[in-house]
Order: structure tokens, then C-alpha cells, then sequence
């Protein structure tokens, strides 16, 4: 265990390193002047002034410089937003897009999880076919439609939530179910696979042989197995529903962290592109570990392997 | 396996504990919406429209703008101030209850710091410019000061075993006599070249990278040079023509009689600064100026909160203070207890919440949770324009704004990426020009609700100029001009590159096919994002760009001046010494009537004669005002004071 933990952690160190370093390349080769504000064209002196105030009239100590500091978690100043640093903007919309995030996986598991289950219970029948429909929509739809239509009926024709923003409980629901909605189709997916390959093994015939009830085979003993490759799964998703709100910010107005990672690039602001890049990654590179130490902790047969 | 159940349970807990703990806000008198967020409140930095109307709600210059005119009226000072026969000394008085938001009198000391800090080169950014134009000395001072810059960063670029740039060694062998680490360069100018002064066809880089390898004390010739530059700098500044003669008399000398400096000094770069801000120089960077040379503040004290170093926070002088900021949601304002108006205010509390997305800021506009809408950039714009236009929706309007969308020809390049640039010849322009149906393209294409531009400067903006009648529509005209430089019906001309921003397509399309219906000319249609769009029309790389200017201040100039040769914004790279001289002219002549027919005879020349810009529109910014809001006047800028602003329900 202790052995696959230091080397998930070092493997880790290594790949958001690689990932900063690949991202800082884009964002010098960028076309595009970061200092540049408004309407007016940037004076030869003003851009060096502001570039050796920011410390980027030289790539290479900027590099080390911003990884530097990186560490400590000072991730300097926003270059488009100069009254802000950028850990200061990173704290403020992290815990949002975090929360948001939890909430949507928690929701997609609580319900995918039973839908697949019953539906590779009765597979063919009409409750399969139905959310196997269902699940089409949720994968194929992109969030910005969901988000808009779910918007559009009960903020504007049932006005049951607010229209958008962020502060209270009644903000919460809509945004938290337009982001579950693919990852709810997936975990459906994954579990009705996951059912069906293990109704069909020798344990479970033993369990029903042996007398036990069928609800009891399906939720204590094939549950269990079945919902492996939906752990599996359930580490980028996290990650993924954590970073990749950034639709579904911009539909209900909510403050996460998604926004800016975007803004950023479209304002060539280097520091919180760099900034949030490192985040984003980390993230990603912390909940694949915890993945795999849950899923050893499950399973002990994959501590082995490794 | 059974545990795992409180996982969800404990979450939702957390979540009811966060937001319960936090009490509902109660909804301010006034909400209205910045679309992208405040991108910085220095007064000297700033430059965004939604920038300044916060800036111009907190602070108060020596002037401020009329509400609905914007005509400078009375600010901090006594209006008018008094101004001397040949218009060049402005004396003004501060007003007795000018006051800091913390009670202290405002002073002249105030204004000389703020205006300092828009001349710097650490702290100012783009409207510098209207200090070297205008104000005595503030030209060598700037300059003094940023080539200073440039050496100290040569000097750390050497220390840190970094090349410099031709013009940096240069800067360092034409100020080396004076110095003692002269010698140190003097080794090397001598190891480079043949004694004596370097002959014109001295291999400077070979220069720069003998001192680069040279292992020369360049810490120590930094410091002997800052210590000098700084001396030379107070001495400088003292030669700017702002003076503070006590704490409430400044008076200012400026180059040339300027009949809008009273218009000017409302703009945000003039505005004054509290001196607690002194607390966040030093103190923060540990040493007055950088290793640059340049004199940085701690970017946060525009924040009301901040307390680093013993700083009180943002302190202001104009009616409202900033109660609160939440980066990119809410900045909250009420009224500053100490100012004159103070008792006065409509509104005691106003809301700024930012949507990033102008689709979710007009729902919430009509679920009432917001009051004004200072722009609505949709893609059923022209939905909206339409129900502004035909009074469907008598909240929402269309602001006639002062601001140009244009055409940029490229008069400066031989060839754009390879090709031979035909626009070089103002014929061919002309007939690009010609060919251009305004009308199409804002009743048809847009219908936006925009007027058609015939003038680069908006007509009926500024009082007492009228601006030329430019050219009409005339593909006729056009065809011949084009055979007459030597292609006709567009045979031999390369294919034009139209460069635009990517939310412009509809316009660029049909500008298109009017120029291959009337001139046959092939177009190539090139779409940029907006950033990369701003650097390749900087370098001048495109045949024709589009353009857009928001005028500045009320006069003329602020359009006429970017097509003065040196000038930063000259995109088209145009460049005539006929029109410069007007520009020169005109900034010498004190008649307002003389002035504006030298302007209006500058401006004929490059719309009807040169043609480096085609105007196309002038903005008509649409905007939506709750019908209980008194006392907000949607005007050229949409700047808007909310001074007189009531809540009627």
C-alpha cells in the first residue's frame, strides 16, 4: 500500500510538472499580448515597463520564478484583473465549482446507481428501454442545452428558482442537476454492464442456490462487484465535474472556478491561466490516487498486480 | 460498504451549515449589471468604460461631468477656475467640504500625487499621453524617467547573464562618461572597437554580448545610476507645470491653450489619490523603486478591506465609497458620509453584480432582480434595437454613443504576408471606399439601430464642430478610380484580406460581397479572436482591418489624433505631414471657431482625399432602464453618475 502510494505521488509530481511545463510553452507562443487593456494599442514603453514589473520580459526565469512561488501556493498577480492575485480569485471560486461538483457526482451516483441496477434487473424491459433512452439524452445532450431548457421552464415560465447568481440553497438545485445529468447517464451505463456480467457468474447463482432472496443477492452481494467499474469511474468524473463546470457556470451565473480557467486564455492572462492549470491538474492527479487506494482498499487483488 | 451511505448524508449537511450561515442580503436600492467585471480601480491604469463608471462614482476630480450633457462642471474645485489670458495657466481653488471618505480635507498634494502616478511608468498604462500633450515638462519627465527604466533593466538583464537589446547598449555607452562604472563599459567599448567614439558601422550586438560575458560589478553600477536617476527625476517632476502653491491652490501650465482641459481633468487618469497610499509603496516592495526603477504600489489598495502594512483601506473623495468587493460578483456601494452630496443621495446602496453571460443578465433584468442594463451584447441585438426603435419596449433604449466602427486600409505595408499590398495607392483605397453601401449594411445586415457614419468624428457629439460630409456610395466612381491605378474591372489585383474579429461576420460578409459585386475584386476573409485580432492589426499585418473608437473626452482631436503619424493607435499606418501640421496648428490656436474649421479641414482630407479609414457607424448602445429609476441619464459614454439618481416604486 505504502509502496503504491509513493509511486502514484511521485508519478503525479512528474505529470503536473509536465503539464506546466507544456501549458507555459502555449502561453508564451500564444499569439495575443497579455498587457494589453482596452482600446488603446500598447506603447513599446509601457509594455516593457509592465513586463519586467510582472517579471516576464524573460521566459526562462519566469518559468522558474512563477513555478517557485507555485509551491508556496502564491500564484502572483492576475495580469486582466491587477487589483487581484490570483490565489486570491483561485480561493474564492474553487470552493464553488468544488461543492457544485460533489454534488452533481453525489447526484448522478445516487441516481444512476439504482436506475442501472433495476434496469439490468429487467433488461428488455420496458424500464430498461425507457432509461436506456433517457441515458442517450443525457449523454448526447450538451450541458448549455440542458442547462438553458431546464432554465427556461422553471426559472422563467414555473419560477421556482432563481434565474441565476449564487448565495442561497434555492441556487443550488438547477446548475447541480444540469451537471449531474451526463455523468447520472454514464454511472447508468456502467452499472447495468457491471449487473449483468455479474448476474451471470457462478457466486451469485451459489447465493441464489443457497436459498438467500433475490433482493438480498442483488443489493449485498452483486451491488458490490457491479459497482467497481463505477468507482472506477467515479475519480476523473469527480475531478471532471469539478473543473469542467464551466458551461453550466456560464448558463446559471455561478461563480466557480470554470469561468475564469476560460477567461483567462481569452484574456492571455498568464498568471491565472498558469494558475489554474495547476490546480485543475492537480485535482485531476489527487482524486485518480484516492481512486486507486479506495479501489485497492475494495478489491485487494489490484495492490498485488501493482 | 453500509457506511458509505453517510458520505451523501454528512455533504448535505455541510452544504445546509455553509448556507445557512451566511444571512440573505437584502436587495440594494439600485442593481445594475457590469457585464465582465471591474478589470482594476487604479485610476491610473484603468481603461475600460466599466471601469471608469465606478471610478467616476468614487472619486471626484477638479471637474466632473454633467450627468446628462456631459459638460465638465464643478468637482472638487471651484468652478471655473481661473484661467490666464493666453489660456495657458489654470488656477484651481479646492472647495472648503472637499473631503476624504476618513474626513480629512482633500488637497492640491493629492491631485500632484495621483497625476504623478498617471505619468509613471510602473503605474500608468495608456492615458499618459494626456499628461505629455497637455502639461508642461510632463514630456521630459516621462521620458526621463523611462529611460532610466530601460537601463536598470539592462543593467539586471546583464547582472542575471542576459542579452540586451542594440538600443540598451547603446542607451549604456551614451550615458557611461557620466558615470564612474562608465569605466567598466569603457573596457569594452575599447576590447569592441577601434579607440575612440564607435564609428557608424560598429558591430553593436557584438557589444552587447561582450559585456554580457564580461564579469563587471553590475549591482554596484545599478545603484550608483538609480541613486542618480532618482535626484534627477524630483527635479524633473519639478519642472512639470503642476504646482501645489498651498494645500488648496493647484495650478497647472500647460503646452498649449486647450480648450478641453476642464474636460479632461473629470477624466480618471486626473483624479486625486489619498496619501495612505504612500503606506503601500515603500512598505510593500521593501524598497521605494524596483530594481527597474519603477515605482510599484501594492495592486490591492483599491480594496476596502485591505490592511497589509497598517493601510486603511481605499479611501475616496466623491459620493459613494465601496462597502464591499467580491471579485467578479458583487461590488457594493453606499454613500460616502463625509462628502457634500452625501445627505442628498437617492439611492443610499447600489449593487454592481457581474454575468458573465448577457443572455442570463436580461433574464434577470426581466425577473426584476435587476434595475439597469448598461449594454446588452446578445445575438438578437437586432430583436432588441427593434423593440427600442418602435417603442415596444419604452425601457429598453438605444444610446447614441460616441464611438466609430470604420474600415482600416493598410497604407504602410508593400506587402501583407508576402503579398503586394495595392492599398498603398489612395486610389485604390478610394474606390474600396466607394464601393461601400453604409446604408445596407446597418438597415440590412445589422439593424442594430446604429447611424450610418460618414464622419470619423460623430456628428452632433461635440458643440460648435461639424464634421465633413465624407464620401457617399458610388461603385461607379469607384471602378473608375480602380482602372485609372491600373486595375480594371479588379484585373491584376491581389486577393484582399479582410481581417476582423470573429463576432463581426455578418458585416465582413457583406462587405465582401460588395466589394467583389462592384470592383471585382477577390476578398479573403480572415477571422480573429479578439486578442490576436488587436496584435496582428497593431503590426500592420492585413490589407483592411475593421476598427472601433470610443471617444474620450469632448473634442475632436480624441478621434483626429489617432491618425497623426507617431501615434500608437494609427493602425492604418497613415501618414501625411499635411495632416499632422493641422493637428499642430489647430493645438495652437485659442478661437474655437478658427480651431474647428483647421480640425474639419484635417479631418476632409482623410475622408474625402487619403482615405486611410472608411467610417462605416457610429454605436447605438442598446440599454434597458427600469421605468422607476429617476435621474440616470443614458449619455454618450454611458458613464453614468448615479449622484442624481432616485427609485421611484
Amino acid at each position: 500500500m505504502i509502496r503504491l502510494l509513493t509511486r502514484r505521488l511521485l508519478l503525479g509530481a512528474v505529470t503536473i510538472l509536465c503539464i506546466y511545463a507544456v501549458t507555459f510553452v502555449m502561453v508564451v507562443t500564444l499569439p495575443g499580448n497579455p498587457f494589453q487593456q482596452g482600446q488603446h494599442n500598447l506603447s513599446v514603453e509601457t509594455e516593457m515597463a509592465l513586463r519586467s514589473r510582472y517579471g516576464m520580459d524573460d521566459n526562462w526565469s519566469f518559468f522558474w520564478k512563477f513555478l517557485g512561488r507555485a509551491i508556496r501556493g502564491d500564484f502572483g498577480p492576475s495580469f486582466s484583473y491587477a487589483d487581484w492575485t490570483c490565489t486570491q480569485i483561485i480561493a474564492d471560486a474553487l470552493p464553488v465549482s468544488m461543492l457544485l461538483g460533489f454534488l452533481a457526482i453525489l447526484i448522478a451516483v445516487l441516481v444512476g446507481v439504482p436506475i442501472g441496477a433495476l434496469s439490468a434487473v429487467r433488461r428488455n424491459g420496458w424500464f430498461d428501454v425507457t432509461t436506456l433512452a433517457f441515458v442517450l439524452i443525457g449523454v448526447s445532450l450538451p450541458t448549455f442545452v440542458t442547462g438553458s431548457a431546464l432554465l427556461t421552464l422553471f426559472a422563467v415560465y414555473w419560477p421556482v428558482a432563481p434565474i441565476g447568481g449564487w448565495g442561497t440553497l434555492a441556487h443550488l438545485p438547477l446548475p447541480a442537476i444540469t451537471l449531474a445529468l451526463p455523468f447520472t447517464a454514464y454511472v447508468a451505463r456502467l452499472t447495468r454492464a457491471g449487473m449483468l456480467d455479474v448476474l451471470g457468474s457462478d457466486f451469485i447463482r451459489t447465493a441464489l442456490a443457497k436459498g438467500l432472496s433475490r433482493r438480498v443477492v442483488i443489493t449485498k452481494h452483486a451491488l458490490k462487484v457491479a459497482f467497481l467499474p463505477v468507482l472506477s469511474f467515479l475519480g476523473p468524473a469527480t475531478a471532471q465535474a469539478m473543473t469542467g463546470s464551466f458551461v453550466v457556470e456560464k448558463v446559471f451565473g455561478v461563480p466557480g472556478l470554470g469561468q475564469h480557467f476560460v477567461n483567462a486564455a481569452l484574456n492571455r492572462d498568464v498568471g491565472l491561466i498558469m494558475s489554474t492549470v495547476l490546480v485543475f491538474s492537480t485535482l485531476l492527479v489527487v482524486f485518480n490516487i484516492v481512486v486507486d487506494l479506495l479501489y485497492a482498499w475494495i478489491d485487494p487483488r489490484i495492490t498485488h498486480a501493482a | 460498504m453500509s457506511k458509505l451511505w453517510l458520505v451523501p448524508v454528512l455533504f448535505i449537511l455541510v452544504i445546509l451549515a455553509i448556507f445557512s450561515s451566511t444571512p440573505p442580503r437584502l436587495r440594494a436600492d439600485f442593481t445594475y449589471v457590469n457585464p465582465s467585471g471591474i478589470h482594476t480601480l487604479d485610476p491610473a491604469r484603468m481603461s475600460w468604460t466599466q471601469d471608469f463608471r465606478i471610478a467616476l462614482n468614487i472619486w471626484e476630480g477638479l471637474t466632473t461631468r454633467h450627468a446628462k450633457t456631459t459638460e465638465p462642471v464643478e468637482g472638487a474645485a471651484i468652478f471655473p477656475p481661473k484661467v490666464s489670458e493666453d489660456g495657458l495657466t489654470y488656477t484651481f481653488t479646492i472647495r472648503d467640504d472637499a473631503r476624504w471618505s476618513n474626513g480629512e480635507p482633500v488637497t492640491a498634494h493629492d491631485f500632484l500625487r495621483g497625476w504623478r502616478r498617471g505619468m509613471e511608468p510602473g503605474t500608468a498604462t495608456d492615458y499618459t499621453y494626456l499628461f505629455t500633450q497637455h502639461i508642461e515638462g510632463a514630456g521630459q519627465y516621462v521620458r526621463c524617467r523611462r529611460d532610466a527604466v530601460a537601463i536598470l533593466t539592462a543593467f539586471r538583464r546583464l547582472q542575471d547573464r542576459r542579452s540586451i537589446t542594440i538600443e540598451q547598449a547603446q542607451q549604456l555607452v551614451a550615458i557611461a562618461e557620466s558615470f564612474a562604472f562608465g569605466t567598466l563599459l569603457g573596457g569594452a567599448v575599447i576590447e569592441a572597437s577601434p579607440p575612440g567614439a564607435p564609428c557608424p558601422d560598429w558591430k553593436w550586438s557584438e557589444f552587447a554580448d561582450r559585456l554580457r560575458s564580461g564579469r563587471s560589478d553590475w549591482p554596484r553600477a545599478r545603484d550608483e545610476f538609480l541613486d542618480d536617476h532618482i535626484a534627477e527625476a524630483e527635479v524633473a517632476f519639478r519642472q512639470v507645470g503642476i504646482d501645489a502653491v498651498d494645500d488648496r491652490t493647484l495650478v497647472v501650465q500647460l503646452v498649449n491653450p486647450c480648450p478641453y482641459f476642464l474636460d479632461l481633468t473629470a477624466f480618471p487618469i486626473f483624479l486625486p489619490i489619498h496619501v495612505s497610499i504612500e503606506q503601500l509603496r515603500a512598505r510593500f516592495h521593501g524598497d521605494p523603486y524596483t530594481a527597474e526603477g519603477l515605482v510599484v504600489y501594492d495592486p490591492q489598495w483599491t480594496k476596502p478591506d485591505y490592511r497589509a502594512f497598517g493601510y486603511p483601506g481605499l479611501i475616496t473623495n466623491g459620493p459613494y465609497i465601496i462597502d464591499e468587493w467580491i471579485f467578479k460578483r458583487r461590488l457594493s456601494l453606499g454613500p460616502n458620509p463625509h462628502h457634500r452630496d452625501a445627505p442628498r443621495l437617492g439611492c443610499r446602496t447600489i449593487d454592481m453584480v457581474t454575468y458573465d453571460n448577457a443572455n442570463a443578465a436580461i433574464m434577470a433584468y426581466e425577473a426584476g432582480d435587476v434595475d439597469f442594463l448598461p449594454s446588452m451584447v446578445v445575438s438578437y441585438d437586432h430583436e432588441i434595437a427593434r423593440l427600442a426603435r418602435y417603442g415596444e419596449r419604452p425601457d429598453f433604449r438605444l444610446c447614441e454613443v460616441m464611438a466609430t466602427y470604420f474600415l482600416n486600409f493598410n497604407c504602410t505595408s508593400t506587402k501583407v504576408n508576402g503579398v503586394p499590398n495595392p492599398f498603398v495607392d489612395r486610389r485604390v483605397r478610394k474606390a474600396f471606399a466607394l464601393a461601400v453601401d453604409r446604408e445596407r449594411i446597418v438597415e440590412q445586415v445589422l439593424r442594430r439601430g446604429d447611424r450610418l457614419a460618414h464622419s470619423f468624428v460623430p456628428p452632433n457629439t461635440i458643440p460648435g464642430y461639424t464634421p465633413p460630409d465624407g464620401l457617399s456610395f458610388d461603385p461607379v466612381t469607384g471602378r473608375a478610380l480602380l482602372a485609372e491605378a491600373g486595375y480594371p474591372d479588379g484585373v491584376g489585383l491581389p486577393p484582399i484580406e479582410y481581417l476582423y474579429t470573429d463576432r463581426d461576420v455578418q458585416a465582413a460578409q457583406a462587405l465582401a460581397n460588395m466589394w467583389s459585386r462592384e470592383l471585382g475584386a477577390r476578398i479573403e476573409l480572415r477571422s480573429l479572436e479578439t486578442k490576436t485580432f488587436a496584435e496582428e492589426k497593431a503590426a500592420h499585418r492585413f490589407m483592411i482591418a475593421r476598427g472601433n473608437w470610443y471617444g474620450d473626452y469632448n473634442d475632436p482631436t480624441t478621434f483626429l489624433d489617432c491618425l497623426a503619424t507617431d501615434n500608437g493607435n494609427n493602425d492604418s499606418g497613415y501618414a501625411n505631414p499635411d495632416f499632422d501640421q493641422s493637428l499642430h496648428d489647430a493645438a495652437r490656436t485659442r478661437d474655437s471657431a478658427e480651431r474647428f474649421a483647421i480640425l474639419r479641414r484635417a479631418e476632409t482630407l482623410l475622408l474625402e482625399k487619403d482615405v486611410p479609414i472608411l467610417p462605416i457607424l457610429h454605436y447605438a448602445e442598446p440599454i434597458a432602464i427600469k421605468p422607476y429609476v429617476r435621474g440616470l441619464y443614458p449619455n454618450r459614454r454611458v458613464w453614468v453618475s448615479f449622484r442624481d439618481l432616485t427609485i421611484e416604486r
